[in-house]
């Protein structure tokens, strides 16, 4: 028994040490491509930190998000950024000249941006220390109404009904995301034209899994770990393979019906919010012999909406823009 | 056997650690890019592991999407990154 303990604090010792020296490491290297390479490993051992802290569903939403689509989308905007600077000609004197200012200019932006994230930490320090040390949390309180949530997992209960808002603004969040992206107007990147035979064989094997996977885990979040944004990420992952596997929405598609699909999500939970008000007078307050039935019905939309904003987020430019340059 | 378990977890933790290194070193990208996979893939391993000895069976689906997904990465890797350095080296 005691070498099994000593084990488990060798393991966690490990782990807290390496999410420290990633996260320094990522945070002061001077080559973003280095970074973004210790940003995907951090995540990774973030997601065995979850598990360790017996989160699973913590641990899947950071899978999901953090291995599939944050380094994707990081790895596809360093690529975008090293063009720019290409087609700008910026030469290895002038960056030189650039870096040295930055260089110059750094003390003052670090004490700038240091200041509120001091504030907040000392917020932060203060407010845990007023916390008593008895409490139990709300944990008791999700288990009691658990019944009247309609699902079983009391993490779905808490993200999709007793505190639904929540995830009604995350998705609102997403959208405002996508939107601003597009009304950057960024020039499409033409590279993925050219056809690769390995790797359309893996769209067309992968395509389908990711398919199956998004809807196990949509279904699973009402007893288990799963739910509307980690199968959102793993439907939107398959958009972002299909993107890069040189697959284009057809452009009858890319208009209307496309936005349709952005929004639907995010429509749908505000119009169940506006219901629910009518009808109970309480913002999303969802009558427990129903609440199974919406949620599913919530769940669904927003998986569609958080894998096309998340395809989109990727793919950077209008789908229906495009296509006319 | 769940002491079994939690020395391979930690061996290929220590496993993780020394390829950190080939992340700092690189020389390349994909040098970098391809130590970050391999992490992936013990990280899967890993995940299996300790689903066997807290015995929860939610950690095979993380350790599935995982698996799955970090394929995604690899090929954004491949697709946006690393194909114009090669068309670079061509052209030199």
């Amino acid at each position: 028994m005691e070498a099994l303990s000593l084990l488990q604090w060798l393991i966690d010792g490990l782990i807290g040490i390496g999410l420290l020296w990633l996260a320094w490491r990522a945070l002061f290297c001077p080559e973003l491509f280095k970074a973004i390479v210790l940003f995907i490993a951090f995540g990774l051992l973030m997601t065995l930190a979850w598990v360790r802290l017996k989160a699973p569903d913590v641990a899947l939403a950071e899978v999901a998000i953090g291995a599939g689509l944050t380094g994707a989308l990081l790895l596809s905007s360093w690529a975008k950024l090293r063009d720019f600077d290409a087609n700008k000609g910026m030469g290895v004197r002038e960056k030189n000249r650039v870096q040295s200012e930055q260089k110059t200019k750094r003390p003052f932006f670090h004490w700038l941006s240091a200041t509120p994230v001091l504030l907040m930490a000392v917020g932060l320090g203060y407010g845990v220390l007023q916390l008593s040390p008895y409490a139990t949390g709300l944990s008791t309180a999700v288990a009691e109404n658990l019944d009247a949530s309609g699902v079983s997992n009391p993490v779905t209960a808490v993200l999709l009904n007793f505190r639904a808002y929540d995830t009604l603004l995350e998705i609102a969040v997403l959208l405002l995301a996508l939107i601003g992206i597009w009304s950057l107007e960024i020039r499409p990147s033409v590279r993925e034209a050219t056809l690769d035979p390995v790797l359309d064989l893996l769209a067309r094997l992968l395509t389908p899994l990711l398919l199956l996977v998004s809807a196990y885990l949509l279904w699973v979040g009402a007893h288990a770990s799963g739910g509307a944004f980690q199968a959102g990420s793993v439907l939107g992952a398959a958009g972002v393979l299909l993107i890069l596997a040189g697959w284009r929405l057809p452009l009858s598609l890319a208009g209307l019906p496309l936005r349709i699909t952005l929004v639907v999500g995010l429509s749908t939970f505000i119009a169940v919010a506006v219901l629910m008000m009518l009808d109970r007078g309480q913002l999303l307050a969802f009558p427990p012999s129903q609440a199974s039935l919406i949620i599913f019905v919530l769940e669904t939309t927003a998986t569609l909406s958080i894998a096309a904003i998340l395809a989109a987020l990727f793919l950077g430019s209008r789908p229906d823009h495009s296509e006319k340059i | 056997m769940e002491t079994f378990y939690l020395v391979l977890v930690l061996f290929l933790l220590l496993n993780l650690a020394a390829g950190m290194w080939r992340v700092l070193l690189g020389p390349t990208a994909a040098d970098r890019m391809m130590a970050a996979q391999l992490f992936g893939t013990t990280a899967v391993a890993v995940l299996l592991l300790l689903g066997q000895v807290e015995g929860r069976s939610a950690l095979h689906d993380v350790a599935f999407v995982f698996a799955l997904l970090s394929a995604v990465t690899a090929v954004a890797f491949v697709r946006r990154a690393w194909s114009e350095q090669e068309k670079k080296h061509d052209s030199k």
